[in-house]
């Protein structure tokens, strides 16, 4: 009842224009045909569902039932009917390492430079993954290699400075630098994670499988 | 014959150009036309007339784009890319070449202009390549940041499979200087260079149209001691630089204000650094000095500062050998050294490149162990004012103000490699002033037309007694502004005190002659980039005499010149070498303290014409390196004669007692005293005969002159190019 | 709805199914007591180090997939050993199995699969792969040593 008078209050300060703030209770409002507007709570609005607690009805019947209820511990048998239900259900979880969960073609995980078909490794060292990588976790120097081609002498990722925003594969020009499907590399020590060069070109030579065929799968989106 | 056509190029710019450039003491004071009032956009500027619209524009602010146009260059007019719209005019100009005109209203940023500019981004793209991911010049590329800023967002050019982009070969042009020839937008910025500063006209455009090419005519090298000018000069990606290349990104790079020691000059310059490696080194603009060129040595000889280096601390074992040590081992074994050693037997020899701290360490060290023997490689003579007076061995005219000159006199030096900046301002005179140049000594390729006067150091004499009877004589004495130079290698002789005496006499004849009394005519040009700070320090020039007196320990500062060598000394001799290379010095040394190079410290060097400034650290020492003052303080600690500095601003303030100009950066100290020199030199015109002779003669001697440009494999490669280029028939 | 089904008698034949599947009673015990998991499905194909991977569409999304670790691994089996051919099909990202996917590339240069090396002698140790920044001088041998 309260409500409904505030309610009623903050719809004539809507109309007369005094305040914006007030606009989001319109929504409670239903309007008749004479244009008055009737209040409503919870509100019966098609689409808004009212959340909180309502407060228990307060009627003999429902107040003996509560308490039937509760002298017959009916929600405890309730319970471990359930619990006992669950155990014939299949269950939710996926028992890894056996089945695993499905992920997308553009999972973003570990790392791998990427070689052409000819076997010439791709990456130029342009050195836009270092510029763009937001950890700052790629180290690129580069040289001229001997046929004058322009290579990386060393490429470091630090894969536990990484946070695998995918950036340095944007930034890449030449799909070089990926990062695969792959996310069981954890490691014992903190060292096997500062991946160098050769490191990241074996991952590309192993993964080249699935990277190859997740660019495909996704080729119409980029 | 090369003048002419150059000088009217550059008429339309010069007197304009004049303005902005450089602080101009002696400047042609010209009655000024009036100034015309000009539009850009809507804001009114006045301007002499004959300015460019371009420069017009700079004057409020508006930065007009360009590609062809470069201040220090002859303009050029042929990218088209400063097209602005100008009322009344029913096409877009060319901003950089249109003089202005009374009432002019110029629009930078109207519809007209910027179609314009988007219409020649778009030609010049279609035939430049999208290979931006490997070009060196990514993210320093004009063409990149006007394309962003002024080109249009989308590409009409479709043609990729039908003609095609154009493709031009690449050209071998030396080993300093990488070509991409498909990049080229044809900006001739590179030939007007090379013709109008370098003096070497190699480069140049062959065909036209699609066809145009620039490159040297015939299969030939540009070698020149200024060829990397070219580099910094390409506004795309067409030449880099080879040893550089592929190296970094101008975004991942430190970069530190410097100063350069390859040259006595002291050109200023920026070192960029990246994970604690020297990868370039570029020209800093300081007008007073280099303007924004860079010498070949001094730009890529950094690669020397990663070969040969010392690492750790050596010493000698029972067998002679030079083992690597700990540095407690190594400073005791130096002190003990010097401890024992009588105060008279012990020698201290500074280098080329010693910066003025360790200087001003390493001789209050031998002061407090009683020695007064501190000298340097370079000799210079002591008869007369000697080093007393600051004016006997300085560039005194000053390298800017030597373009002001009116006759030039070169004394036994070849100034295009001795000091390579130095040559330019005398071709820029030589160009744009009509000065005239005579040399004594060595007939060499100065890169413009000189008068030969002879090779004899009697000419000299006869100059400055006045009896000559060559034409040089009566030019030198009509000349308002004379500059006479003398190269210090001639000094070392028997007869470099006459010829100092003479030079001299005839320096201050004319001097005394002169208008412009501020105007100086004396010029001494020092060879190495220690020698004036160790002068002033009060280093005795040349080690001659206490050498011979068989010295039991030396202590040579970078001292790699050989001019101490082992059989030159007592069997028995001690040697301690402190300095960052292995070269000369470290073969002959004892014990062996490894020193730190001038990118790896901040020290005090005074170049040629007095000028003290400071080089800041951009990378660490390598391994166990220490600035070079603390090492020496750190000795004269063990030896027991403790050096009162701790840090460096007491050893500056102890630099500043001995010579207030040694702390002063950036400035030159007004030097005098001229007559003075002069009395005391007096006495020593004696008769002298000999040949005037200079060590640098060609370029191939000039790549490779200290420890640093010797441990250079860019600097060994420009020599062996060099070689190659004499036996080719071009 | 049947009789069997309405008494759950499908879920003993499928118990009765899925232990015949897995061989027998001991093997089931012992797949049991390896995988934790008892299930019953189509063998969709094996790859080259022996795993084999099945497929039963009656399981929920998720776990209607599965693998089956090569008996050589013996309860040493591990996530990573699943090849990068299999991968795709087992997360659930193609349906393809690499034996039909003619699309897969095989180069020369893509090399044997390895599982995830940490904590064996075959582990990935960092190195540098550029030369050393300063080379240090090297003092002449004189002629006595």
């Amino acid at each position: 009842m309260s409500l409904a008078k505030v309610f009623s209050v903050s719809t004539r300060a809507r109309a007369s224009g005094a305040s914006g703030l007030l606009f989001r209770h319109a929504q409670y409002s239903t309007s008749n045909q004479e244009g008055k507007v009737e209040k409503v709570y919870p509100p019966n609005v098609p689409g808004y569902k009212y959340v909180n607690a309502e407060d228990p009805d307060m009627s003999f019947k429902e107040m003996s039932n509560r308490a039937a209820q509760t002298i017959f511990w009916t929600e405890l048998a309730r319970g471990f009917a359930v619990t006992l239900a669950h155990i014939f259900k299949e269950p939710a979880t996926i028992n890894y390492p056996f089945e695993k969960g499905p992920l997308s073609p553009r999972f973003r995980g570990e790392h791998a430079l990427r070689r052409y078909p000819s076997g010439e490794e791709r990456c130029i060292a342009c050195k836009l993954c270092e510029a763009i990588c937001p950890a700052q976790a790629i180290t690129i120097e580069a040289e001229e290699r001997k046929d004058g081609s322009r290579r990386t002498t060393r490429y470091d990722i630090d894969m536990t400075k990484c946070i695998y925003c995918g950036f340095c594969q944007e930034a890449c020009p030449v799909d070089a630098i990926v990062e695969g499907p792959n996310f069981e590399f954890s490691t014992e020590t903190h060292e096997e994670l500062l991946y160098n060069k050769e490191k990241l070109l074996l991952n590309g030579d192993k993964w080249e499988s699935e990277i190859a065929t997740n660019i495909r799968a996704d080729h119409l989106y980029r | 014959m090369l003048r002419q056509p150059l000088t009217r190029a550059l008429a339309l710019s010069s007197p304009a150009r004049a303005a902005p450039l450089a602080v101009r003491r002696y400047a042609e004071i010209a009655p000024q036309p009036d100034k015309v009032e000009v539009f850009i956009d809507d804001k009114p500027v006045y301007v002499p007339p004959g300015t460019t619209v371009l420069q017009a524009a700079a004057q409020v602010g508006v930065e007009i784009p360009r590609f062809c146009y470069h201040e220090r260059l002859a303009v050029a007019g042929n990218c088209r890319m400063c097209l602005v719209e100008v009322e009344k005019s029913p096409k877009p100009v060319a901003a950089c070449a249109m003089p202005v005109m009374k009432g002019m209203r110029v629009k930078t940023n109207s519809d007209l202009t910027r179609k314009a500019r988007e219409g020649v981004m778009e030609f010049l793209l279609v035939n430049h390549p999208l290979d931006c991911p490997i070009c060196d010049q990514g993210g320093e590329c004009d063409l990149q940041d006007q394309s962003m800023a002024f080109g249009s967002d989308k590409s009409r050019f479709t043609d990729i499979h039908f003609s095609g982009k154009r493709a031009v070969e690449d050209k071998d042009v030396g080993p300093l200087i990488k070509t991409i020839m498909t990049r080229c937008i044809h900006c001739t910025r590179c030939i007007r260079f090379a013709s109008e500063v370098a003096g070497v006209d190699d480069l140049g455009t062959t065909g036209r149209g699609t066809d145009m090419q620039v490159g040297t005519y015939v299969e030939k090298m540009f070698l020149s001691e200024l060829s990397g000018n070219i580099i910094d000069l390409c506004p795309v990606g067409a030449l880099t630089s080879k040893p550089y290349s592929f190296a970094a990104r101008p975004w991942e790079t430190r970069r530190i204000d410097s100063v350069d020691v390859l040259d006595p000059l002291g050109s200023n310059i920026v070192v960029s650094t990246r994970t604690n490696e020297v990868l370039r080194i570029l020209p800093r603009t300081n007008e007073e000095i280099n303007e924004e060129w860079l010498s070949d040595k001094s730009r890529f000889a950094c690669d020397g500062l990663k070969r040969q280096r010392l690492v750790t601390p050596l010493m000698a074992d029972s067998r002679g050998n030079l083992t690597p040590v700990d540095w407690e081992d190594a400073v005791v074994a130096a002190a003990r050294a010097l401890r024992d050693c009588p105060p008279d037997k012990l020698l201290a020899v500074a280098g080329d490149m010693a910066d003025a701290e360790s200087l001003v360490a390493l001789k209050d060290l031998l002061n407090r162990l009683g020695s007064e023997n501190a000298c340097t490689e370079q000799y210079f003579p002591l008869e007369g004012a000697g080093i007393d007076l600051r004016s006997t061995y300085l560039l005194n005219t000053g390298i800017a103000n030597v373009e002001d000159a009116d006759f030039v006199l070169l004394i036994g030096t070849n100034v295009r490699f001795e000091a390579p900046l130095l040559n330019t301002r005398i071709r820029k005179a030589f160009i744009h002033k009509d000065t005239d140049v005579a040399l004594i000594g060595p007939k060499v390729d100065l890169t413009y037309d000189y008068v030969h006067v002879g090779e004899s150091a009697s000419i000299v004499k006869d100059l400055a007694s006045g009896t000559s009877a060559h034409e040089v004589l009566r030019k030198l004495e009509q000349a308002k502004r004379p500059v006479v130079i003398l190269g210090a290698d001639q000094l070392k002789t028997q007869e470099g005190a006459a010829l100092l005496a003479y030079t001299q006499e005839l320096a201050l004849r004319l001097q005394d002659k002169l208008e412009d009394k501020n105007w100086k005519v004396l010029n001494v040009l020092q060879r190495t980039a220690s020698q004036v700070a160790a002068l002033d320090i009060g280093y005795k020039p040349g080690v001659g005499a206490l050498l011979s007196a068989g010295p039991q320990v030396v202590y040579l500062l970078g001292a790699d010149s050989g001019v101490v060598t082992r059989e030159s000394l007592p069997k028995d001799a001690v040697v301690i070498y402190q300095g960052h290379h292995g070269d000369a010095g470290a073969a002959i040394a004892d014990v062996v303290l490894p020193g730190a190079a001038y990118t790896e410290k901040r020290a005090t060097y005074v170049n040629a014409e007095g000028r003290a400034q400071q080089t800041l650290p951009a990378v660490t020492p390598p391994g166990q390196a220490r600035e070079d003052w603390k090492i020496i303080r750190a000795i004269s600690e063990v030896v027991g004669v403790r050096l009162p500095y701790d840090n460096l601003d007491e050893v500056r303030d102890r630099l500043s007692q001995i010579s207030p100009a040694l702390v002063t950066y950036g400035d030159v100290q007004n030097n005098n005293y001229f007559a003075q020199a002069r009395a005391l030199a007096q006495s020593l015109q004696k008769p002298v005969s000999g040949n005037l002779d200079v060590k640098l003669k060609t370029l191939e001697d000039y790549f490779m002159t200290d420890a640093i440009s010797r441990a250079s494999p860019t600097m060994a490669k420009c020599v062996q190019a060099v070689l190659k280029q004499k036996q080719s028939t071009y | 709805m049947s009789l069997g089904k309405y008494l759950a008698l499908d879920k003993l034949s499928n118990f009765f199914n899925i232990i015949k599947q897995n061989g027998g009673i001991r093997a089931s015990l012992y797949k049991m007591y390896r995988q934790d998991e008892l299930k019953d499905g189509v063998l969709v194909g094996e790859d080259k180090f022996g795993n084999k991977y099945y497929e039963n569409p009656r399981y929920f999304y998720g776990s209607n997939r599965w693998v089956e670790y090569s008996d050589k691994y013996n309860m040493d089996y591990d996530g990573s050993q699943v090849p990068a051919e299999w991968f795709g099909w087992l997360h659930y990202k193609t349906d393809l199995p690499p034996h039909m996917d003619p699309s897969r590339p095989k180069y020369k240069w893509m090399i044997e699969f390895t599982e995830n090396m940490s904590g064996t002698t075959g582990q990935y140790t960092p190195y540098s792969t550029t030369r050393p920044k300063v080379e240090p001088w090297i003092p002449k041998r004189k002629s006595n040593a």
